[in-house]
């Protein structure tokens, strides 16, 4: 066969561009270790997933010192959960998985990107360097509110992140006289250890106290206020814990027909 | 015979027909979906809008279908029968086989757009807004798959047909070597028939039988990938008529020979055997495939460039040799004596010179990790607007210029028009994939119908969302535009009188510089070829499909097809639906 010279060199260039261009995926690959999402989530039955021990509640756990791990479910047409909230600087692990149809999973702006196959685990470790907040957004078309199907990434920088929870429970009604008890519950999320306090405010009396929560445990901390301190009528009450806030109202009084021990719980997440 | 002095219809008149109604479906294909990208372009920059989003989804279906599969594949099949009969100087062995593939291509494409346009209206229970790719859990009617399958076996047929009278011609020719035309027609359709057992599994093993009901489950992963093994040589299905024009038309028009036959054998067989075992790359950010399967998908895709990068030079040598023959001078001066004026030319050269672009954005597709950024985004569009959309189409569409004539004994309507159409396909598709591309890379996705989210704004680096909408739209438009323009140019000529008796040029293609008698006979061997292609295939496909089975169960999961909303009509759900009612019976009483 006879090639012309300049389609000889030709072949040649074509050859090498072709080799360079594995060459720099392979360094990728190799050298700045950027790995392709793959088969080592694992897979799982779609129908089960509401019942998987993790994908039934999913969210952000820490599992070692700057190590995430998020759960997240891609479903028609909403990511759960969403906002989803991640430290800057850390090694986050996201595991994506449908209970439905074929979704996407991507965070706007970055290269976070994946499929999410109904019966498989989309396992991608990142880190994020800055703070921010982005879009999620599900690029792979799944039904007819398809472009509905988004969310929020929040990164936040890495001192102000925790994964502490507050829930607090108090009484509505109390006669006059009797005790209010106002109990707050410091979930810690971390694994370190969190040294905090949570300070209560009913009626105008405030209180306080220090606590320490163990990593992956909680503490609960009673406040008690004389009701006739406050008198009768309506008093509102605040729980704090660093920015967490919960609150309600109390009412001091005397409404004999009425002896239900009524109490409000609240309970408030990362948000 | 490149040296024929008749036009095809006066030599041909039988097959003339065929070709011709095969290209016409596939201008009617073309209008609808060019209407439907228009109105696409419209909505989702938020230019001008009428239906309701969830609609989008359903034009959006038919403008993949109808372009992807069927413009294409019909004016395919009309260039691949012109191209064996002309080179091989014979007719098609049974006219009748040949109008019976063509016709059940007609009645696959009809039976699969009814689910589709269906979706439209309430009133008739039937939907397929399941995209072109139809990924499983997404349902659609089964009226739809059963179209894609008898469009699919019509295209077999078509092989079959030009193979059979390819060993016809051999038994009258033993020694000669297999016509350049009809080695492109061969190794291209011996691809297809490889490429095509993906989607024929994946539909009749698994997607038809779970619509119907007769198996419960099914395993999204294993329909995905048997789609991909399939989804990624269907672009070269539509890309080697493409090159098959640049190689054998282009240099004529441009008034010389083709620089080398044996190279452009050599770009078909690699065509061949590396088409298929390249699907995974569809796959790169797709859980449960392991990474090296990617990598080896990765490998090939890139070796892919070689049979593109040597049809760059060649074409691009053949045009200079034109230009030289027509007294061109000069490193570069050469150019300016090309027949820009020509439409036929142009539209070609243009489609060459978008492709070569395309080629850029695909290294960057193909670049396993690189792919994270635009994987599923608007920069993907862009990619496929340049390659099938402009590379594809608008040679198609130039090529028309000179085959309508050549079929119908008619003088084409307006030269001026025709070029003028070339051209605004060029500027149009430059609008509207450049803003494509852009906005893929601030992660802009694909298939959606709306430009911005509620939870979050897209933020481009450079220009804004704003005037990248603008320029998809414009881009749209003017593609629309010069889509009525093809078609009137199309309509008015074949309602024309015929021309006088020898005023269509003569049938011929390019002649060559290097011809067969170069090219080792090792090239003509398809057996060895489709042996090495079969080969390769196993190597990258067993392992990935077999990991997937285990994982995920040969029918996988039991799965409800989503939207629910269809309602199969079935025997195997009447015996449900009639327990229902028995059971409901006794509760009646009779009141005396």
């Amino acid at each position: 066969m006879n090639i012309h010279t300049y389609e000889k060199a030709w072949l040649i260039a074509a050859m090498l561009l072709i080799v360079g261009f594995i060459a720099t995926i392979t360094y990728g690959s190799i050298g700045l270790g950027i790995a392709m999402v793959d088969d080592e989530g694992g897979s799982i039955d779609p129908n089960e997933v509401f019942d998987h021990e993790e994908f039934s509640d999913p969210g952000v756990q820490q599992v070692g010192e700057d190590e995430y791990e998020v759960y997240v479910r891609a479903q028609t047409f909403t990511f759960v959960p969403s906002p989803i909230e991640v430290p800057a600087g850390s090694e986050v692990t996201f595991h994506v998985t449908s209970p439905d149809v074929i979704h996407g999973f991507s965070v706007v702006g970055t290269n976070v990107n994946t499929m999410v196959i109904p019966g498989e685990i989309s396992t991608m470790t990142v880190e994020f360097d800055e703070p921010g907040e982005y879009g999620l957004v599900c690029n792979e078309y799944c039904g007819p509110q398809h472009h509905e199907m988004s969310g929020q990434l929040i990164v936040t920088p890495e001192e102000e992140f925790d994964l502490t929870e507050l829930s607090a429970e108090a009484p509505d009604e109390v006669a006059t006289g009797e005790e209010i008890e106002v109990t707050a519950t410091v979930t810690n999320g971390q694994l370190e250890d969190l040294d905090t306090t949570v300070t209560a405010e009913i009626g105008d009396v405030t209180l306080e106290e220090d606590v320490t929560v163990a990593g992956d445990g909680s503490e609960e901390v009673t406040f008690v206020v004389d009701s006739s301190d406050l008198g009768e009528g309506d008093h509102d009450w605040t729980v704090t814990v660093d920015d967490y806030e919960e609150s309600g109202q109390v009412t001091v009084g005397t409404d004999e027909s009425d002896e239900n021990d009524d109490t409000t719980d609240t309970e408030d997440d990362n948000e | 015979m490149s040296n024929a002095t008749t036009a095809y219809f006066e030599d041909f008149p039988e097959e003339s027909k065929v070709i011709h109604s095969a290209f016409w479906s596939s201008f009617i294909a073309l209008t609808i979906g060019g209407l439907f990208g228009l109105i696409q372009a419209l909505h989702r920059t938020d230019v001008f809008r009428f239906m309701d989003s969830a609609d989008y989804y359903t034009v959006l279906t038919a403008h993949g279908v109808l372009l992807a599969l069927t413009f294409t594949i019909f004016f395919l099949v009309g260039l691949f029968t012109w191209a064996t009969t002309t080179s091989l100087d014979r007719g098609m062995v049974d006219l009748r086989f040949t109008w019976g593939w063509y016709g059940l291509m007609v009645l696959g494409t009809i039976l699969a757009a009814v689910p589709i346009l269906a979706g439209f209206t309430d009133s008739i229970d039937m939907s397929a807004s399941v995209l072109f790719t139809f990924y499983a859990p997404l349902e659609g009617h089964p009226l739809f798959y059963v179209g894609l399958v008898l469009f699919v076996v019509g295209s077999w047929l078509a092989g079959v047909d030009w193979f059979r009278t390819w060993w016809a011609w051999k038994q009258d020719n033993p020694d000669e070597r297999i016509p350049l035309p009809t080695f492109m027609v061969l190794t291209t359709t011996l691809m297809w028939y490889l490429a095509t057992l993906g989607v024929a599994i994946a539909i009749l093993a698994f997607i038809l039988p779970w619509t119907l009901g007769l198996v419960d489950g099914i395993n999204p992963l294993l329909t995905r990938t048997l789609f991909w093994f399939f989804g990624h040589p269907v672009v070269y299905f539509w890309l080697l008529p493409a090159y098959m024009m640049w190689y054998i038309m282009l240099p004529k028009f441009a008034g010389g020979k083709l620089f080398s036959d044996p190279l452009a054998r050599v770009v078909f067989v690699l065509f061949l055997i590396l088409s298929v075992p390249t699907g995974i790359h569809h796959q790169y950010l797709d859980p449960g495939i392991a990474e090296g399967f990617k990598f080896i998908a990765m490998t090939n895709t890139m070796f892919l460039l070689l049979p593109s990068l040597l049809t760059a030079f060649t074409v691009v040598a053949s045009m200079e040799h034109g230009a030289r023959q027509r007294g061109g001078t000069g490193y570069l001066g050469w150019l300016k004596a090309l027949p820009w004026r020509d439409p036929v030319f142009t539209g070609m050269s243009l489609a060459g010179l978008m492709f070569a672009a395309a080629g850029f954005s695909g290294m960057i597709n193909a670049g396993m990790n690189i792919n994270y950024l635009v994987h599923n985004t608007f920069w993907v569009v862009g990619h496929f607007h340049l390659t099938v959309g402009t590379a594809v189409a608008l040679t198609f569409m130039a090529a028309s210029y000179w085959f309508i004539p050549q079929l119908t004994g008619k003088r084409l309507w307006n030269r001026s028009v025709a070029l003028i159409q070339v051209l605004v396909w060029f500027i149009g598709m430059t609008f509207m994939s450049n803003a494509m591309h852009r906005g893929g890379l601030f992660s802009i996705p694909r298939r959606t119908a709306e430009p911005q989210y509620e939870e979050f704004a897209f933020e481009a680096g450079v220009g804004s969302v704003a005037e990248l909408n603008l320029q998809v739209a414009l881009g749209g438009t003017l593609l629309f535009l010069s889509l009525v323009l093809f078609l009137a140019n199309m309509v008015v000529t074949v309602m024309g009188d015929r021309a006088d008796s020898g005023s269509i040029p003569a049938n011929t293609y390019a002649g060559t510089l290097s011809g067969s008698e170069d090219a080792p006979l090792i090239l003509d061997n398809l057996k060895l070829w489709t042996t090495i292609a079969v080969v390769l295939v196993v190597f990258a496909y067993t392992l990935p499909i077999l990991s997937v089975i285990q994982d995920g169960g040969l029918f996988g999961y039991e799965i409800n097809g989503f939207p629910v909303s269809i309602a199969p009509f079935l025997p195997a759900e009447l015996p449900a639906s009639l327990e229902t009612v028995t059971a409901a019976l006794p509760e009646i009483e009779v009141i005396p």
